[in-house]
């Protein structure tokens, strides 16, 4: 029954991991960048809905409403004027001034917001939750993150497979002059995958907040399981990294039930193996399905 | 980088100009003193009238809570007569000069500001606080260097041990006062007992300094609850960062575990401790450590911290006297909220005497200067002040003191949301009683 228990708590944990890479699987798959300002990102997110909540005193759970519209347009933004210049001038150029953004909103944060922790105050939810059987209780909280994650990367994938807009962004991660040459504008195109993928980051904030605490170094550590979930899962399919966030929630909860210092470790095990075997990852599928 | 080569730069004028003109760069560097505490004082004493005290602790980062009330503090002592007149030794007075280091939470940036301390600031004491991560590379960088230091608020096993103390001998420069895994015992213990479990209890220590002094089966809290009848469930040495617990509270679960005890770092604490409710995992009494110490750390926590117990070895209710300001514990801990309109914290309490005891030590010998001299007064230093009597020759190390904590439960306050209330005074008779002991999970 503890297995059971592992396993659950693991694939909802995976969940939360796959929110995390949601943003970076999209930014990485379409854009072709490994944004390292991402777990940086979120934790902005986190913050700028502490600020909403404190300014409008709307619930903890509402302030998506806000804050992921918020992140889009900053993602567009940040998109058109930065990472698109940086992309023109080389790979390299954007891999260094995302690690840079990194540094600047980390020590923006400490300046302003000082390096306390954080948390949003849910209530009774926080310890809510359902019982399956006297060994099994299901969290409302994370149960909420997992769906928000299946939900969030189902629709992604339907946007990208069925609309127009979808098809653009496909076709401009798929060959970027020839879709320039067929119509598309390609610049405008990354920026709404990015603001796609910010928004989502912007979620994936408040998830952090909700399930945990936050502080303004918090990011790196974050966007590690991010990344392995994205490798894992196979890089371009956001299928994938659902299913990658899965299996690393779901290795380092075993990893802990079979040893409590091994559940970390059990995590980076199975990234390793994957990238050793199967280095194009579990699912491989480009942003056509 | 820019500030290695300042550093380096400077490092180098001084030494250069102290072979020519050693006034001048004296006057240098007591300009950058000034500047780097943030105080202008008109005065032209020369360095080796001034005594400098280094005070370092964690004011930001994921320890902030333990260095909240340290402003207030500083400021007051700065305040008091001695440290604005200066002390006495013998026919002749020397200024005092406190200087602040955060160390961000982290023990690398701790190392660097206690170095920068002691060859940038030229500190003739360093004080130090709040756990391992803080007071350890200090307290080793002062080692090092032959500067007197005091630590506190760190279980004297994870201070002593983990710096390669030798039992019986005490370290030439280096002391603290605090308390260790026998007094966590001597005040958790007797609450297990008053609660009517099954004597099965949780241990949840993670894989650091702390974590590992609490777990050791010889001297570890693990060794005085075998012995105190209780049957010991530990969770394992899990990482610091962890972010799921599941497993290791199903364990607790399957295993009966009604008692619950800990030592993780803040952010650990408030995940697990949402992860705890939400599988149905309910002790009936939880004894934390190292979190929940301050009103700060209940509210990232919310309505879950009602009734979680823990240890105080400082409150209000204490019947000590500073010997700076002659201040009751309660008459300190009202000015501290009146002024602050913050909530008392019991830190301001072992930070008030880090500074009683750097004006015993100073005022005891002939050269501030002599750091010698100075590290000896440190270690043979017993006397009573906020903190109570603190006997730095009775340790059980020499040159550390012991406290005797009391058990404490955070309650719902009327002034606050939460306050801290004390609820066993097993370990300490002389503080008085003002709760009664509730279970956590009635």
């Amino acid at each position: 029954m503890n297995w059971v228990n592992a396993i659950a708590q693991g694939i909802l944990l995976g969940g939360l991991y796959a929110l995390f890479a949601c943003g970076l699987s999209l930014l990485f798959g379409v854009v072709r960048v490994v944004n390292l300002a991402h777990g940086d990102f979120a934790v902005l997110a986190a913050y700028l809905a502490l600020v909403v909540i404190t300014t409008t005193h709307v619930p903890a759970l509402l302030t998506f409403v806000i804050v992921a519209p918020l992140f889009a347009m900053f993602g567009y933004g940040v998109q058109r004027l930065i990472i698109q210049r940086s992309l023109e001038v080389s790979p390299l150029t954007t891999l260094l001034v995302t690690f840079g953004l990194s540094v600047v909103i980390q020590n923006l944060l400490l300046v302003t917001a000082s390096a306390d922790s954080h948390s949003f105050d849910l209530g009774s939810l926080i310890s809510a939750s359902f019982r399956l059987t006297p060994e099994l209780s299901i969290g409302y909280v994370p149960l909420m993150i997992f769906v928000t994650a299946v939900v969030v990367l189902t629709g992604l994938q339907l946007f990208l497979s069925r609309t127009a807009m979808g098809r653009a962004i496909r076709a401009s991660a798929d060959d970027q002059e020839a879709s320039s040459i067929a119509g598309v504008n390609t610049r405008h195109v990354f920026g709404i995958a990015a603001a796609i993928a910010f928004a989502t980051v912007a979620l994936a904030g408040l998830a952090l907040g909700s399930s945990s605490s936050f502080d303004p170094s918090a990011g790196p550590a974050r966007l590690i399981f991010a990344f392995e979930a994205v490798i894992i899962g196979g890089v371009g399919s956001l299928w994938g990294t659902l299913v990658g966030g899965i299996i690393l929630g779901v290795a380092q909860a075993v990893g802990a039930q079979i040893d409590p210092s091994g559940g970390v470790l059990a995590g980076h095990l199975v990234f390793l193996a994957v990238l050793a075997l199967r280095p194009q990852g579990l699912i491989r599928a480009r942003f056509a399905v | 980088m820019a500030d290695q080569g300042l550093s380096f730069e400077r490092r180098v004028s001084r030494r250069e100009v102290l072979k020519t003109i050693g006034g001048g760069a004296l006057m240098l560097g007591s300009a950058d003193l000034l500047a780097a505490c943030g105080e202008i004082k008109g005065s032209s004493t020369t360095s080796s009238g001034t005594i400098v005290i280094g005070y370092v602790s964690p004011q930001t980062g994921a320890l902030a809570g333990f260095a909240s009330g340290d402003n207030y503090v500083l400021n007051q002592v700065r305040g008091t007569s001695v440290y604005k007149n200066g002390f006495k030794l013998g026919s002749k007075t020397y200024d005092v000069k406190i200087v602040v280091r955060d160390t961000q939470s982290s023990p690398d940036r701790a190392s660097q500001v206690a170095r920068e301390l002691i060859l940038t600031d030229k500190a003739d004491l360093v004080l130090t606080s709040s756990t391992p991560e803080t007071t350890n590379p200090v307290a080793d960088a002062c080692e090092a260097n032959g500067i007197p230091c005091v630590s506190t608020i760190v279980p004297w096993e994870a201070w002593f041990f983990a710096r390669g103390g030798k039992p019986g001998t005490s370290f030439n420069f280096t002391t603290m006062f605090f308390f260790g895994m026998q007094q966590f015992g001597e005040c958790f213990i007797p609450m297990w007992d008053r609660m009517s479990t099954n004597k099965v209890i949780a241990f949840t220590y993670p894989n650091d300094a702390d974590g590992n002094a609490f777990r050791d089966s010889k001297t570890g809290l693990e060794f005085y609850s075998a012995q105190a009848g209780y049957h010991n469930v530990d969770g394992g040495a899990y990482t610091d960062g962890t972010t799921d617990y599941s497993s290791m509270i199903a364990n607790f679960k399957s295993k009966g575990a009604t008692l619950f005890t800990n030592a993780p770092i803040p952010p650990d604490f408030n995940t697990m401790w949402k992860q705890a409710a939400q599988a149905g995992f309910k002790p009936k009494l939880a004894t934390v450590a190292k979190v929940l110490l301050f009103p700060a750390d209940t509210v990232a926590i919310g309505d879950l911290v009602n009734n979680v117990a823990t240890d105080a070895w400082w409150t209000p209710y204490h019947p000590y006297t500073s010997t700076l300001t002659g201040q009751t514990c309660k008459q300190f801990a009202d000015s501290f909220e009146s002024s602050t309109g913050k909530q008392w914290v019991q830190s301001i309490g072992s930070v008030h005497s880090l500074f009683e005891i750097a004006h015993k030590a100073f005022t005891a010998v002939d050269d501030p200067h002599n750091h010698t001299a100075v590290a000896t007064q440190l270690k043979t230093m017993n006397y009573t002040g906020i903190s109570g009597p603190l006997d730095f020759t009775k340790g059980p190390m020499p040159g550390i003191a012991i406290q005797k904590p009391v058990g404490v439960q955070w309650k719902k306050g009327t002034k606050f949301p939460y306050s801290m209330v004390v609820v066993d005074n097993s370990a300490n008779k002389n503080v008085p009683v003002n709760g009664d002991l509730a279970p956590t999970n009635p």
